[in-house]
């Protein structure tokens, strides 16, 4: 508790008077004298004059003396024991190496400890010596711990740090005298830009100095990607941008790639030149992503040798990339009423963006025109522009009675390009009429393979047919117009007589949603709209092109469902693979995690109707994009809500997909997909530097020394001195009650009234 | 205006060409037959006026329609009473000469309804009236109609100028209101109303020669009425598809 104990004395007074009267009484003593002054005044003798006042003034100070009662008060004292901090950064950057190759920081501030025990033991006869870490909350460490137990905090908080320890300075013996500080200033908190003003005064009314012990070679060599910037998420088919700074150091005239990758798929590459020794460079992408979705993207720069931090050279990130507006391709064969009530359908949908050619004259059509460029509004059909330069912009290409032998409106050199925009993830709808499917005047055998159905080889049939929604078309999302199957399958029943139907085979593994139940092809009634997944994308065939009395003919006797409305609502969401239209959804919880921490999936399973799932069997893979392959496997129950959260084990970094599959007892429920990112570092890596600057304006600032490792033992330290108290009783001793004093007052009185006497001033 | 009417006409069918040309409109009708739902068919207002002295007219544009542009048509005039029948007609003309009885109030809803959910109306004063007649008639039932949407002057700038002949005026038989009358709604015109009797222009008889004199242009003014109707019925098939951003540059550049 204390230093050791020692006896101190003072002079006290030990007269019973109270203050206010010692003093009235020394005003007393004073006034005297200075009368007796101005009364000598006119005395022309200098040495009379200076010996009566002389008299007096001994005599007033031996009267006060008298009436103040001075005595010795001896007493036995202490020092405080107060208390000594060594703080100790246990940030993960700590745990880089101090020399590429070489022990860690933290193993480094170990070993320099060890030196310094001789000395820090010295200094436990004044003060309390604790040795405490900060990652950032404050907790004891030892020596031990120091080389053994990696450092782990997720950030530097020196600021934070010292705050933290101000709060534990109490008074007392809990008061600190001064803090030894060892760290390798990387701080990522408040002191990240330096010290501010506010940061400064804050330091300063710590109350005690802080010497600072750096730790870490700040002449490293590293390549690192830091300060990403780039938005949580993004539209589809419209530019992103992402901005990285590449800081190099140690690698002067060295050529760096930066790679921008997507699970796997390089986007783009940019080289930087480095000439200085510590450079940083902004680098920026701007790519476009072409699917919805989650995503993990990341960047990357190559690992030079002697590089002090390996981990910092990559970084990743989740974009989740989402429509705005459902951009459609609407390319039509001729104008007709099928043509005019899906354009004011779409025209007047805000989600969708429409943009449509129209074949309004063929070749063998007579315009009447002498000079048709100018007489006529007609635009030369851009087929190379839509269906090659921009067709991956489109969300939906739908092909509306369309199938000309002419030349100049056949489409056949870019049917490979279409059917390899459905398999890559587009989706195609074809709309019958006497020129397309069965009917179409030329065939496109490999745009073909993308539809759902087969012509049989007839033309259409022109016999009045009345449209039947099938099982399947009763629980499909498409047709499901109405809230329950039953008003769904009146609700189509409902609908005007059509007038014609192509004839077409369903290919296997499509869907049949609406039939003619009066026309049977191979013993089954003929479809009438199917659709079906092609690779990645999806593809829709609506074999006739009397849809339009689904739109208006209806309303003849009203039409309260506005069936057509919804069904082209329901097709086009289908086709773009609406989240909302999937049976089953996960998603990654949250969408990147650090190293090492679990990584959570919310999985959401509906029946057809979309219903909740309940007590349905879902299984979630876990798979690693960049070594292909299935890392964990979990299996769960959906509760009440028809929801599940799973969760995996913590993984290394890198860029993961979440594949999720559900039965409801036999019966499968869908299949979902997410992407989840374990970052590769966080932002205690991201920066390997070793702030001395920082650690010496710190301890400028408390008034501490700064130092760098290595320490061959304590340094001289700034510390304040612990402060004394009063242990035992104490002892009075009077001087004033001696015979001395009163004679010496006495004798002055007299001899002033002798003098004056003489002088003539009595 | 007469000069820049001759030098836009275009060249006349001769009569034996045209009635040769009638049994094959009829034979490609059958072989891209797929039901007659889909094609244009003009269906024209039985209403208790004078309602049918254009019949002639409306087969001839269906008929030019079918001729000069990829549209497929059943080149008949459908006489329709103002009935739920509308509903498989999107497209009606609404003519007459002279005034006519106010129509039933079942008639006003239901061509309400029709204009509402996306039918088209060609209205078309066949006397030319301004203020008396079947103009007088016509605008008092549109009132009844469309109280919310009443009859206005058709801009040039208007995409029916532009639906595939590039025009700038309305001609029919007569010249005397060079643009068009109509009522929106949201945007689309529902109604066109042509004091010029556009029919008129477009109108044959059973000989085969045009029923009326044009005037004041003659011929050239004719060819401009039947375009005027190729872009009337256009507009209805496929709306504002010449005001989307694609064409407009080029089109803007023609017309300079």
């Amino acid at each position: 508790m204390t230093a050791g104990d020692s006896t101190a004395w003072k002079l006290v007074s030990l007269s019973p008077l109270p203050g206010w009267a010692l003093g009235l009484l020394v005003g007393a003593v004073v006034l005297g004298v200075f009368l007796a002054a101005v009364g000598l005044r006119r005395e022309p003798s200098v040495g009379r004059r200076l010996l009566l006042l002389a008299l007096r003034t001994v005599a007033g100070a031996a009267a006060l003396f008298l009436l103040i009662e001075p005595g010795v008060r001896t007493l036995q004292v202490a020092r405080v024991k107060n208390r000594m901090a060594v703080l100790v950064d246990r940030s993960a950057s700590m745990g880089l190496p101090v020399t590429p190759g070489g022990g860690t920081r933290s193993a480094a501030v170990a070993e320099s400890l060890l030196r310094m025990a001789p000395g820090l033991k010295a200094l436990e006869e004044r003060f309390n010596v604790e040795l405490l870490g900060f990652d950032p909350a404050l907790l004891p460490v030892s020596e031990t711990v120091l080389r053994t137990v990696p450092a782990q905090g997720v950030r530097t908080d020196l600021l934070g740090a010292l705050r933290a320890l101000r709060a534990t300075d109490t008074g007392g013996s809990k008061k600190l005298s001064g803090v030894l500080l060892f760290s390798d200033g990387a701080d990522n908190a408040e002191l990240q830009g330096g010290v501010s003003a506010r940061a400064r005064a804050e330091l300063l009314a710590l109350g005690f100095p802080v010497s600072t012990v750096q730790v870490g070679d700040p002449t490293l060599l590293d390549v690192a990607l830091e300060n990403l910037k780039v938005d949580d998420f993004a539209f589809v088919r419209n530019a992103v941008g992402v901005e990285v700074e590449l800081r190099v150091r140690g690698l002067p005239g060295k050529d760096v790639p930066v790679v921008l990758e997507r699970e796997g798929q390089v986007l783009g590459t940019k080289t930087v030149h480095v000439t200085g020794a510590d450079e940083t460079t902004p680098v920026s992408f701007t790519f476009t992503p072409d699917q919805t979705g989650r995503f993990v993207y990341t960047l990357s720069a190559p690992v030079f040798p002697g590089e002090a931090v390996t981990e910092n050279n990559t970084r990743s990130f989740v974009l989740k990339v989402i429509r705005d507006r459902v951009r459609v391709l609407l390319v039509v064969g001729r104008p007709s009423w099928d043509e005019r009530f899906l354009r004011g359908l779409l025209r007047q949908d805000a989600n969708v963006d429409l943009v449509s050619f129209y074949i309004l004259r063929t070749s063998s059509d007579d315009t009447q025109t002498r000079n048709p460029e100018r007489e006529l509004s007609l635009i030369p059909f851009p087929m190379e522009e839509i269906f090659d330069a921009k067709l991956s912009t489109f969300d939906v290409v739908v092909f509306q009675n369309f199938g000309h032998a002419d030349q100049q409106l056949s489409i056949a050199q870019y049917e490979r390009k279409l059917e390899q925009y459905v398999a890559n993830g587009g989706a195609l709808v074809a709309i019958g009429g006497d020129r397309a499917l069965g009917d179409a005047r030329t065939s496109y055998p490999i745009l073909d393979r993308a539809l759902p159905v087969d012509p049989v080889g007839q033309t259409a049939s022109v016999a009045p047919y009345r449209v039947h929604l099938t099982a399947e078309g009763q629980r499909h999302p498409v047709t499901s117009v109405l809230p329950t199957a039953a008003a769904s399958l009146a609700a189509w029943d409902e609908l005007p007589a059509g007038s014609g139907v192509n004839l077409v085979r369903a290919k296997p593994g499509a869907t049949v949603l609406l039939d003619n139940p009066s026309l049977l092809l191979d013993g089954k009634p003929a479809p009438v709209l199917a659709l079906w997944e092609h690779g990645r994308g999806r593809a829709m065939a609506l074999m006739t092109d009397d849809s339009w009395t689904w739109a208006f003919t209806v309303h003849r006797t009203g039409d309260p469902t506005r069936l057509y409305d919804r069904f082209w609502g329901n097709a086009l969401r289908w086709l773009v693979r609406d989240p909302d239209l999937t049976t089953l959804q996960v998603s990654a919880d949250p969408p990147s995690v650090e190293p090492g921490t679990p990584v959570g999936a919310v999985v959401t399973a509906r029946e057809v109707d979309y219903q909740p799932a309940v007590g349905a069997e879902v299984t979630v893979e876990l798979s690693s994009v960049r070594q292909h392959r299935v890392v964990a496997t979990v299996r769960a129950t959906t509760g009440p809500d028809g929801m599940v959260r799973v969760s995996f084990p913590g993984q290394p970094a890198g860029a993961y997909r979440l594949h999720a599959t559900a039965k409801s007892g036999e019966r499968v429920l869908g299949e979902g997909e997410d992407a989840v990112a374990v970052r590769t570092v966080g932002p205690e890596l991201t920066d390997a530097t070793v702030r001395a600057d920082l650690l010496a304006e710190l301890a400028r600032d408390t008034g501490g020394k700064a130092y760098h490792l290595p320490l061959q033992g304590l340094p001289e330290l700034p510390l304040l001195d612990p402060p004394v108290v009063e242990v035992g009783r104490s002892k009075d001793r009077p001087l004033w009650d001696r015979w001395e004093w009163l004679l010496l007052l006495a004798t002055a009185l007299g001899l002033e009234w002798v003098l004056r006497r003489r002088y003539g001033y009595i | 205006m007469v000069s820049l009417l001759h030098s836009m006409a275009a060249p006349t069918l001769p009569r034996r060409a045209l009635l040769a040309a009638l049994p094959g409109l009829f034979l490609a009708r059958r072989a891209l037959a797929f039901g007659d739902g889909s094609r244009f068919v003009p269906a024209v207002a039985q209403h208790a006026g004078r309602w049918n002295t254009r019949l002639s007219g409306l087969r001839r544009i269906a008929w030019e329609l079918q001729r000069r542009t990829s549209v497929e048509v059943v080149a008949e005039a459908r006489p329709l009473s103002l009935n739920a029948r509308l509903f498989d007609y999107p497209f009606l003309y609404f003519g007459g000469e002279g005034d006519f009885p106010p129509l039933a109030q079942s008639e006003v809803d239901t061509l309400r309804r029709y204009l509402g959910y996306g039918g088209f109306v060609l209205a078309d004063a066949n006397d030319g009236s301004s203020g008396t007649g079947f103009d007088a008639a016509f605008r008092r039932e549109m009132a009844r109609v469309l109280p919310a949407s009443p009859l206005q002057p058709l801009p040039s700038t208007h995409v029916v100028f532009k639906s595939f002949y590039l025009l700038d005026s309305a001609p029919g038989r007569l010249f005397t209101h060079p643009q068009l009358q109509a009522a929106l709604i949201g945007g689309r015109a529902a109604v066109l109303y042509s004091q010029n009797d556009l029919a008129g222009a477009w109108a044959r008889d059973e000989g085969g020669d045009y029923s009326f004199e044009v005037v004041p242009g003659g011929e050239a003014q004719r060819e401009l009425a039947v375009r005027t109707g190729i872009n009337i019925c256009m507009y209805a098939l496929c709306l504002d598809y010449k005001d989307d951003a694609v064409h407009l540059p080029l089109i803007l550049k023609k017309r300079r």
